[in-house]
């Protein structure tokens, strides 16, 4: 894997536009994915793909290869829809991110209601569809990162830009919630 | 059975799906599934909801890697395009700084003598010398800011 990172780190430091088509064919899905439930929404889930990808392009000699390239890519991602949501709503950092400390991350709009079930119903209303409504978004991130994406706990953190500890706390209440969600209890 | 021992069983559930357990604590784990339809349920539970989560789709919009590829290659033709500026841009700074350099006596004797011919204070005259030197670097700073800024106005007008 090493190889490949580092061989994947050259193309972009390079900005190979072969390379740069081949990783928006292979990570299209995930990132879509992680966007969509990051955003609740499925336009601007679409806008941070696009300009997550440019960011790529821009910042590809930031990548050193030393980790997941899906790591870094999220991370990306991540940073451009909490700078977006700063700069709507002039909420700190830490209450975007710590839901213990203050409100839980939320990034749907104010006037949309229950958006991500707007979004995953409008293809079937299934019940993780609307167990995963009920989450809190900070929870729901950690639950896709770790049990969709298969990232480490290591890796959460670096996404996160967050300690260990609280990546875990985060996956414990998360499983909890998800549990209690779909047996039909509060989130 | 008590309550201690349920708890324990329910922490080790959620932990073996975050960060996995020990051989001893997985042995014990199923041991108490087996004698325990509560615990067991939770398992099962669990397991459901992470399969559903795994398994769970979602529908790409259509044509979004393409379209994806056709902006990034648009901004990589932006880029290359600029690169020849930006080289210029520090190749400038790189000659202005060596004559800077190359003429820094000179231009000292220049000041000195107009501080002589204007009686200004050798303070102001050395801010006169350090601002001198820090022109080139300030023009360099000012071209990448409002270069930088022009292209994040351009992004946030054709993208959100």
């Amino acid at each position: 894997m090493a190889d490949d990172t580092q061989a994947l780190a050259q193309g972009l430091k390079r900005r190979d536009p072969d390379l740069l088509d081949h990783l928006i064919e292979q990570y299209q899905y995930r990132l879509f994915r992680y966007l969509l439930y990051l955003t609740s929404s499925r336009e601007r889930a679409e806008d941070f793909f696009q300009e997550t990808w440019i960011r790529v392009l821009e910042r590809g000699h930031q990548y050193d290869g030393k980790n997941k390239f899906e790591a870094w890519l999220f991370r990306i991602a991540r940073n451009l829809v909490i700078d977006w949501q700063r700069q709507r709503k002039m909420l700190s950092l830490d209450s975007l991110t710590d839901p213990e400390e203050g409100a839980p991350m939320e990034f749907a709009a104010e006037n949309q209601p229950s958006p991500l079930h707007l979004v995953l119903t409008a293809e079937a209303q299934s019940g993780v569809h609307a167990s995963l409504d009920r989450i809190p978004a900070v929870y729901r991130e950690v639950l896709v990162l770790r049990f969709q994406e298969e990232l480490g706990l290591e890796e959460i953190a670096g996404v996160l830009a967050a300690p260990l500890s609280t990546v875990k706390s985060r996956l414990y209440r998360g499983l909890e919630s998800l549990r209690g969600a779909m047996q039909g209890g509060a989130a | 059975m008590n309550h201690e021992l349920h708890a324990r069983a329910e922490k080790l559930i959620a932990q073996d799906r975050v960060e996995g357990i020990s051989s001893s604590e997985r042995d014990w784990l199923a041991t108490h599934l087996r004698e325990c339809p509560a615990c067991a349920q939770v398992a099962q539970q669990t397991n459901a909801a992470l399969r559903a989560l795994r398994a769970m789709p979602i529908p790409l919009p259509r044509g979004l890697a393409e379209r994806t590829q056709f902006r990034v290659q648009l901004r990589a033709q932006e880029l290359r395009e600029q690169e020849p500026k930006r080289r210029f841009l520090w190749v400038m700074c790189g000659v202005s700084w060596a004559l800077g350099i190359a003429t820094a006596p000179y231009v000292w004797q220049i000041i000195e003598w107009i501080g002589q011919r204007t009686g200004a204070p050798r303070l102001a005259l050395e801010f006169g010398f350090g601002l001198w030197w820090a022109i080139p670097a300030l023009f360099a700073a000012a071209i990448v800011v409002l270069e930088n800024v022009r292209q994040a106005n351009e992004r946030d007008s054709s993208g959100r």
